[in-house]
Parts: structure tokens; C-alpha cells; sequence
């Protein structure tokens, strides 16, 4: 055991932010402030992937065959700390997180050829077409029908829920192409080259924060090619589930993140007076209230240096449940300790000002002006990606078959 | 005891929630909030007709005498229909200081405060932790003609839209609390308005050295009279945050009957299912100490723990109520379009102001 970071680390830590300092441009820098999502805004997140393309940083987490950097466990711990240091905003994860790394494992070579080296620039953005109006936690239910018909697929159904389709050129998607047997056995896993498809509309659908960060994906008889499946015909739930590790099982670590915004209130409750007198971050009640979720925050970064590293833990068939369930829970407590630092100066609607490139100055700080809409918008986290009554579900079951 | 409503009360209620019902639905809301108007003047004009603008103001004032339990038994269903007129703010707050003033002006401005031609807005908030009048920092210099008012007053409900604003701001003299009238208009004020998460008009007004003359003071010693005021404000504005928390009840309950997963309504799920009992458990409670403290204020004998109580546990049970509701309706919860996040920004909103929940049971706790 050695938690030790060697000299040469070091100096990998420097290299990593002396770049952060000097590439983003301010319009970057300005997003990465601004993010009050786990999808931060669209035009920003992208220019700085391909910024981060160019320098072969895109992708840590991919092979290095496919445009991986080859960093050991400890620079992509560097890498994401000095990342959140530097408040930039996080690279969206639909394409380099999941459907990048489920063409690597599971792709043809036809697929990874036209697919990955297009998400690795940053040049396409893939939507998520998984839930359903009726298929939420059930998702195996779904009913978006794809027919074949020849070398293609009709589709006819909706897609709901689907982050930034409005600004994605392709989707990966699930599609019941049988109605026989077991639900899950008639679902299949596809690719779609396009979102203007004849018969394909894309309708946002304003949050609780106003802004249009879902979408909903409307099918009236769209003929798409066989040659997007990825596994066999009626076999997208197996792939959809191998796709889901990635998604749910913490390939990105959200503890330097939560620690940002740890930082970003204390630092904002150190300005702040506390209605006992002092500051608030002098107040013993705050302190402790800070300290228990500081302490929680801590110990999931912990947790995730450990699997990061190949701990037997990552192996326990509950870790993806259990690894969302921890963090999707503390990024709601530390957007509720951020919402109470700011007080009332977080009841101002300012949508204009919260647009990165606005020259609407902000009512009250800059901190008051992100942490209504993140605390709003977190509200989803123990939602989205399988809610935490089903993850909680998963891991008594775990507990049941003895693991 | 006795905790119901007389038949006046209900008479009253009933009426007001026959208008809402009619008048104020949650698309018409939603159109009102989104116009340029910062509430709807019909609206507020609907109110001065039933008698809810003069209802708190004494007979010599023009107004009804009504009871604290009179206005708890109607503001309920402004939380139902998430009204945003400024009610508690504009007639509540600064209509109340203005009626505990001896200055003349005052009882002019109450006269066209209730019949609806005047709102005067309530300058308060500061900013974070203003939630005892003790932290006011504005100040009032005393110049030879009166006074001169420097400081930040944020949040001020239906602050870009007043005729006239009351505000309370430290008197450099006697270093008291005092509260003076000051008109919309004056030089050196800097109003910058704004909407609220949850659909109100308020503003942020900075003094700028703004001179005011010696018959602007309303009240030189105003603790006793902005605590008496606000207690009774938290009252009302936690009649209405118990009017949203039933609507989500009803409304969350309703949906997890008729949403269907796995083949069974969501409801039958256990981890949904104590989810909808803890909220009706919260709601059970806040219904209680909100009546409570409203028949105690009835009678005179509400004390500051009273409503520590009240503010702290409403502030509390109330977010715990919205998060649930959201968290049970999933993704759907999360929408503009549905009115489930609505009831819920209202909730926050009501935590925030007047010392959230942390602010009041810490002093309720420090005894």
C-alpha cells in the first residue's frame, strides 16, 4: 500500500496545469463558472474537447489504440483534480463516456472505424435514446417499435428524456423489434448516422432551472440502416446493460467536482455574515454541518481511488449502484449547502445573466447567481441513470444472492 | 380549544377559492408570470372587491379589523394557485407599518392602499441573515432638512412596481431601528428588478445617499413594532407554503396511483409508498403547528418561540414535501411545464426568506 504521489507525478501535475491555465479560452473559462449541470453549456463544452483533442487529451479513459493517453491510475486522478481546480467545464458524457468505450468493446470493426475518431475530436455529439413516456424504471418495457423492412429498420414511437438531442447529429438508441417472450428479450441496440432523418422531430423540454437541457425524440415511420445495430437483433438489453456500467460505474470521478463546489461555498460562506454574528464559515453549527458532508464527500473519493486503481470493490456486481446512489445523493447536499450559503440571494431568476457570453450583470454574486439552478437541476441526479429506488433495489439484491 | 374556522371564515375562504379556482389556473399563472406585467391588476382588483386589501386594517383605517385566523383561513389557497400578487408583502408588511404609524402621510397612503390604487413595498432583506431586524445595516445620516439614507435593501417584493416604498433602516442619531416612507421616484435610488424562482416582482434598491425630508419618518423606534409585523407576515406566508404542500400531496399521491412501472401502479412500491407516507406524516405536522400558532396569534399570545416553531419546521417540511414530490414523479417532476417544481421553488422561497429553517430552530434551540 502506498498513497504517495513520486516526483515525476509531480511533475505531470504541473504540466497538466500549466496547460489548464493557458489553453481555455475565456468563453471556456466562462462555461466552466456557468456549468450548473452535470452537462455543461453546449457550444463551450465542445470547442474546449477539440482544444483538448489537439493536445491528446480528449479521452484518458479509452485505450491508447484508440486515442487514450495511456496514463496510469494516478495522472487521470491528477488529471481530473486539476480539471476541477481550474472550474473548466466537464467534456459531455454520452460519447466519450458511453457510446465511445461500448463501439470499443462491442462495435464492429466497420462501427469503431467511421464512429470513434469523430467523438475523439469532438466533432460529433451522440444523443441517449433509452426512456420512454410509459418505460422510466422500466425501461425494458419500452415500446418504440422498429420493424425490419429489407436492408433497414422503421421506427415509429418516442424517445423522452434524451439530454441535448436538440444539439446532437447522432443517437444511440434502444428499439423493441419483438414482442415475444420476456420484455427484455425483443429489445435491440442502434445507431443512428443522423438526427434530420425524414419523419424525425426533436422538441426541448424546459427544466425546473429554464433551461431546455432534455428533449423529446418523436418517430413517424423513420427508415434507418440495419448496418447501425451493434450486437444481434434482440439482443440490445445485454448490450444496453454492458453500456450501463460505464454510465453508472464511475469511469469519471465525481468527488474533484464535489470537492469544487465544497470549496466554491466555503469560500462564498467566508464573505458571507453569519445571522449569529461572524462570518458564516466561522459558525460552529455551519462548521459541523459543512464537516459531515466534507467527511462523505472524502470518503467517496476513496471509494473511487480504489476502483479506479483495481480494487476487489469495483468487482462487487452492487458497485455501479452503489457508487451512483453515493455520489448522485452528494451532489444534492452540496447543492442544498451551496443554496444555504446563498440564502436569498439565490431567489433571483436570472436566466440571462446565467448565458455564457451575457453582458446582463449578475443580481448579487457570482456564486448567487449558479447555485439555484444547480441545486434545481440536481434535483435529477437521483433520478436520471436508473432512479435510487431501483439502484437501492439492485444492491439488497446483491446482498440476497450473497455477494 | 376550539381549531376550527368560523362560518364567516369559511364563507370567505370558499369564496376566494371559488375565484382562484376559476380565475387563476396554473396555465393563466404561467402566461402572467412569463407577460411583462409583474402581477395581474385584475387580479389584485378582485381582491380589493372581496375585501381582502382592507381585511387586516382597522375600521378607522377604512379597513375590516379582520383576525390573524382570518387571513390564514384564506391565504391557504393563494398557495394552491401559487399567486403571485404581493399580498403578505404589500398589504401584510408595509400596510401594517403604515397603520402602526402616528405620521399623517400613512393614513393617506393606507386609503389608497385598500381600495387598490397604491402598493407600497416593504425594504427589508438585506441579503443573507437579515433575519432578525437587528442586522439591518442601512442607514439613516441626519442632515438640517431630515435624512439621508444609505444601504442595500435585496429582494424587496414588488419593488420595481411601487408607488412608495417603506423602509427600515438604522436612525444614526439614536441609533435605533426606525422605518420611513420614502417615494419610488426619489434621487439616488437604484432599483433593479427582477422575477423570483417562484414567479414574484421584486427588486434590489440601492440609497445612494438619497435625501429625505423630517415627515418621512413613520416610525423612530421601530423593533418591537418590525417584529410584531413580521411574525405575523411569516404567519400568512406559511398559510400559503401549507397550501402548496397539500396540493403536492394530493397531486404526487394521485400520480403514483395512476403512473405504472413493472406492470403495477408506482404506489404499490414500498420505497414509494413510505415516501408518500412521510409526506403526508410532514404534512399532518405543519398543518398542525400552523393552526396552532395561528390560534395562539389570535389571541395575543404567540411568542418568538412560537414562531421559530412555526418558520423552522414549515421552512423544514416543506422542502422535504417538494423534494419528495419531485423525486416520486421522476423525470416529469422536473419540468417547467408541470406545476409540481412550481409548488416546490414556492416552498424554497418561503425557507429563504425571514431566516430559513436553520436560522429559527438554532434560536429556537438556544432558548
Amino acid at each position: 500500500m502506498n498513497v504517495e504521489f513520486s516526483p515525476e507525478l509531480e511533475a505531470f501535475r504541473r504540466e497538466v496545469a500549466e496547460f489548464f491555465a493557458t489553453a481555455p479560452t475565456p468563453a471556456i473559462r466562462e462555461a466552466g463558472r456557468k456549468t450548473t449541470s452535470v452537462f455543461a453549456p453546449f457550444d463551450q463544452c465542445m470547442a474546449w474537447h477539440q482544444i483538448l483533442y489537439q493536445k491528446g487529451w480528449a479521452a484518458p479513459h479509452w485505450p491508447k489504440e484508440y486515442g487514450g493517453t495511456g496514463w496510469s491510475v494516478e495522472q487521470r486522478f491528477i488529471f481530473a483534480e486539476e480539471y476541477r481546480k481550474a472550474d473548466l467545464p466537464p467534456l459531455l458524457p454520452q460519447s466519450l463516456g458511453m457510446v465511445g468505450p461500448l463501439l470499443i468493446d462491442l462495435g464492429t470493426e466497420e462501427q469503431k472505424a467511421k464512429y470513434l475518431p469523430p467523438i475523439l475530436k469532438g466533432e460529433d455529439f451522440w444523443a441517449q435514446g433509452y426512456s420512454e413516456p410509459g418505460s422510466g424504471s422500466d425501461l425494458a418495457s419500452l415500446s418504440c417499435r422498429a420493424e425490419a423492412d429489407g436492408d433497414d429498420y422503421i421506427i415509429n414511437g418516442s424517445k423522452i428524456w434524451t439530454t441535448y438531442a436538440h444539439h446532437a447529429n447522432r443517437m444511440f438508441m434502444l428499439v423493441r423489434t419483438s414482442t415475444d417472450g420476456k420484455k427484455q428479450a425483443g429489445i435491440t441496440f442502434l445507431l443512428l448516422d443522423r438526427m434530420d432523418y425524414p419523419g424525425m422531430e426533436v422538441r426541448p423540454i424546459y427544466g425546473l432551472d429554464g433551461f431546455p437541457e432534455q428533449c423529446e425524440v418523436f418517430f413517424d415511420n423513420v427508415r434507418v440502416p440495419q448496418s447501425g445495430r451493434v450486437g444481434e437483433e434482440n439482443q440490445g438489453w445485454s448490450v444496453a446493460k454492458h453500456l450501463l456500467k460505464h454510465e453508472r460505474g464511475g469511469g469519471n470521478a465525481a468527488s474533484p467536482t464535489l470537492m469544487r463546489y465544497l470549496e466554491r461555498a466555503r469560500e462564498a460562506a467566508g464573505q458571507t455574515p453569519s445571522p449569529f454574528g461572524g462570518m458564516l464559515a466561522d459558525d460552529p453549527v455551519f462548521q459541523r454541518d459543512f464537516g459531515e458532508l466534507e467527511a462523505d464527500v472524502i470518503s467517496l473519493s476513496h471509494l473511487e481511488k480504489l476502483a479506479i486503481s483495481g480494487h476487489e470493490i469495483a468487482r462487487d456486481p452492487a458497485f455501479p449502484s452503489m457508487n451512483k446512489t453515493i455520489n448522485s445523493e452528494l451532489i444534492q447536499r452540496a447543492s442544498v449547502m451551496m443554496s444555504r450559503v446563498s440564502g436569498v440571494g439565490g431567489l433571483a431568476r436570472q436566466l440571462e445573466a446565467l448565458r455564457v457570453g451575457s453582458n446582463v450583470e449578475p443580481q448579487g454574486s457570482e456564486f448567487d447567481l449558479i447555485t439555484m439552478p444547480l441545486y434545481l437541476n440536481s434535483r435529477a441526479t437521483t433520478i436520471y441513470a436508473g432512479s435510487n429506488e431501483v439502484q437501492r433495489d439492485l444492491i439488497a439484491r446483491s446482498l440476497a444472492a450473497g455477494a | 380549544m376550539d381549531f376550527s374556522y368560523s362560518q364567516e371564515q369559511v364563507m370567505l375562504t370558499d369564496s376566494v377559492a371559488r375565484y382562484l379556482e376559476k380565475n387563476y389556473d396554473f396555465d393563466t399563472r404561467k402566461a402572467l408570470v412569463a407577460s411583462d406585467a409583474p402581477w395581474s391588476a385584475d387580479v389584485w382588483g378582485q381582491f380589493a372587491e372581496l375585501g381582502l386589501l382592507a381585511l387586516p386594517f382597522s375600521e378607522e383605517h377604512g379597513g375590516l379589523g379582520g383576525s390573524i385566523s382570518d387571513l390564514v383561513a384564506f391565504t391557504r389557497s393563494f398557495g394552491k394557485h401559487l399567486v403571485v400578487e404581493p399580498y403578505a408583502f404589500a398589504i401584510m408588511l408595509s400596510g401594517a407599518a403604515l397603520a402602526s404609524s402616528a405620521n399623517p402621510k400613512a393614513a393617506e397612503w393606507i386609503e389608497r392602499i385598500v381600495s387598490g390604487e397604491a402598493i407600497a413595498a416593504f425594504a427589508y432583506e438585506e441579503g443573507n441573515g437579515t433575519a432578525s431586524p437587528g442586522m439591518i445595516a442601512t442607514s439613516a445620516g441626519v442632515d438640517t432638512d431630515g435624512f439621508a439614507l444609505s444601504g442595500e435593501k435585496r429582494i424587496v417584493i414588488a419593488g420595481g412596481d411601487a408607488d412608495v416604498l417603506v423602509v427600515a433602516a438604522k436612525h444614526e442619531a439614536s441609533g435605533k431601528l426606525a422605518l420611513f416612507l420614502v417615494d419610488a421616484n426619489a434621487d439616488g435610488l437604484s432599483i433593479s428588478p427582477y422575477t423570483t424562482i417562484d414567479g414574484r416582482s421584486a427588486a434590489n434598491i440601492r440609497f445612494d445617499d438619497v435625501q429625505i425630508g423630517k415627515d418621512a419618518v413613520l416610525i423612530e423606534d421601530a423593533t418591537d413594532t418590525l417584529e410584531r409585523i413580521v411574525a405575523q407576515a411569516i404567519i400568512v406566508l406559511s398559510a400559503e407554503a401549507l397550501g402548496a404542500m397539500g396540493a403536492l400531496l394530493e397531486i404526487t399521491a394521485d400520480y403514483a396511483m395512476t403512473r405504472k412501472q413493472f406492470g403495477q401502479p408506482i404506489a404499490m412500491f414500498q420505497a414509494i409508498a413510505h415516501r408518500l407516507a412521510d409526506m403526508k406524516i410532514a404534512y399532518a405536522k405543519a398543518m398542525s403547528t400552523l393552526t396552532y400558532t395561528t390560534a395562539l396569534a389570535n389571541s395575543g399570545a404567540a411568542t418568538a418561540r412560537d414562531i421559530h416553531v412555526l418558520k423552522g419546521q414549515l421552512g423544514k417540511l416543506g422542502r422535504e414535501i417538494g423534494e419528495s414530490a419531485i423525486q416520486v414523479h421522476g423525470g416529469l417532476g422536473l419540468t417547467d411545464e408541470l406545476n409540481v417544481g412550481h409548488y416546490h421553488k414556492r416552498l424554497l422561497a418561503y425557507d429563504a426568506i425571514f431566516g430559513d429553517h436553520d436560522y429559527h430552530l438554532r434560536k429556537l434551540g438556544q432558548r
